[in-house]
C-alpha cells in the first residue's frame, strides 16, 4: 500500500518538474514569496471611497507578481515610468492623459491591447503621496469598463523599499 | 457494512466518481500552476519556497491518483493517497474557516472565479469521503487492471478448519 503510493507520488513528482521545463506557463521551482509584515494591511488612501476598486497590500501585489497572475499599469509619467517601475508594467500616465475621448480610447486600445475588460489589472503609481492610481482605476472602471482591477497604493516607493525588482529603461534621464 | 464495503458496485461508482473528480480538479491546475500557486498563498499555511513546488506537484498526483483509481492499478497506494489529500483538504479549508479568510478553494477554477464557498467545499469533501474511507478496507478486485492484494479475510472457524 505504502510502496505503491510511493511510486504514485515519485511519478508525479518526475512528471511535474520535467513538463514545467517545457511548459508555456512554466513557474519557478521555488517562488520567492515573501512575508512582509507591515502590520496594518493595504494602504488605503483617505479619499477612497466604497465603489472604488480593491486596494492591495506589499504581500498580495508580490504574491500576484511572482504567480505571473495580473496585468500592471503604471499610472505616473513617463519620466518616472522609465526610471523603475515593476517589471513588464505597462504605462499610460494619468496626468497626461489626452483631452479627446477619442484619443484617450485610442491609448488605451493601443497600451492594453490584447487585455480583456476583465483581465486582472493593477494600478499603482509612486506612493502615497500619488493619487494617479486611484484616478486612473475609477476613470478605467467607471467609463472605460474594466471590471477586474486593484490599485496598489504602496506603488514604486513601497516595492522598491522591500527591495523587489525594478525595471529601469536605457532613457532615464535623472 | 462488510457486505457494503465489499460490495463491488459500490466501489466501482466511488471510483468513478472520485477518479472524475480528481483528474477533472487537476485539470486547470497543470495548465495554470502560476494560478494555483496563488490559491495556495492565499491560505497562508505553507511556507513560500514551498508554495511553487506544491503547485506544480500535486495537480499531477491527481491525476495520476484519478486515473489508477479508475483504471485500478497501484489501486491501495491511489485510495491511500486520495484519503491523505482529501483530509489535507479538508484541515486546510477548516483552518481557512476558522481563521475567516475569505478564500476561493483553488479546487476546480482559475482563482478569480470563485464558485463556491470554503463551506460548500468542505461538505463535498466529507461527502468524498464516505467513498474513499471504505476502499481502504474492501476485498473488492472487480474491474480492475492490476488490483494488487486485497485485505485477507479474517479466519472464520470454517476456513480454519479447513486449513487445519
Amino acid at each position: 500500500m505504502i510502496r505503491e503510493a510511493v511510486i504514485l507520488v515519485a511519478l508525479s513528482t518526475v512528471l511535474a518538474l520535467g513538463i514545467n521545463l517545457v511548459s508555456p506557463n512554466a513557474i519557478p521551482y521555488v517562488g520567492e514569496y515573501r512575508e512582509i509584515h507591515t502590520g496594518d494591511g493595504p494602504i488605503v488612501p483617505p479619499e477612497a471611497s466604497p465603489g472604488d476598486p480593491p486596494f492591495i497590500d506589499i504581500n498580495t501585489a508580490n504574491m500576484l507578481y511572482t504567480t505571473d497572475q495580473a496585468i500592471w499599469l503604471d499610472a505616473r509619467i513617463p519620466e518616472e515610468y522609465v526610471c523603475g517601475t515593476i517589471p513588464g508594467a505597462l504605462n499610460i500616465s494619468f496626468d497626461y492623459l489626452p483631452a479627446s475621448d477619442e484619443e484617450m480610447y485610442a491609448q488605451f486600445d493601443s497600451v492594453l491591447a490584447g487585455v480583456a475588460k476583465d483581465d486582472p489589472i493593477i494600478v499603482f503609481c509612486g506612493g502615497e503621496e500619488c493619487e494617479a492610481s486611484l484616478h486612473m482605476a475609477r476613470l478605467m472602471q467607471d467609463d472605460l469598463g474594466y471590471s477586474n482591477l486593484q490599485v496598489f497604493y504602496g506603488g514604486a516607493r513601497e516595492w522598491k523599499r522591500f527591495e523587489f525588482p525594478v525595471e529601469r529603461s536605457d532613457e532615464c534621464v535623472e | 457494512m462488510r457486505r457494503i464495503i465489499d460490495n463491488d458496485y459500490f466501489i466501482m461508482l466511488g471510483r468513478l466518481i472520485l477518479g472524475g473528480v480528481f483528474i477533472y480538479a487537476s485539470w486547470y491546475k497543470i495548465i495554470e500552476p502560476g494560478a494555483f500557486a496563488k490559491s495556495i498563498w492565499y491560505y497562508h499555511m505553507v511556507p513560500g519556497s514551498f508554495i511553487n513546488l506544491m503547485a506544480l506537484i500535486l495537480p499531477w498526483i491527481e491525476l495520476l491518483v484519478g486515473l489508477a483509481l479508475i483504471v485500478g492499478i497501484w489501486f491501495r497506494g491511489a485510495v491511500l493517497l486520495v484519503n491523505g489529500m482529501l483530509v489535507m483538504f479538508i484541515i486546510a479549508l477548516t483552518s481557512a474557516i476558522a481563521r475567516n479568510l475569505d478564500i476561493d478553494c483553488g479546487c476546480f477554477k482559475a482563482a478569480e472565479s470563485a464558485t463556491s464557498s470554503a463551506w460548500e467545499t468542505l461538505i463535498r469533501d466529507l461527502i468524498y469521503m464516505v467513498f474513499s474511507v471504505p476502499m481502504l478496507f474492501t476485498r473488492s478486485r472487480r474491474w480492475m487492471l492490476v488490483g494488487g492484494k486485497a485485505p485477507t479475510k479474517p479466519a472464520t472457524p470454517q476456513s480454519a478448519a479447513l486449513s487445519g
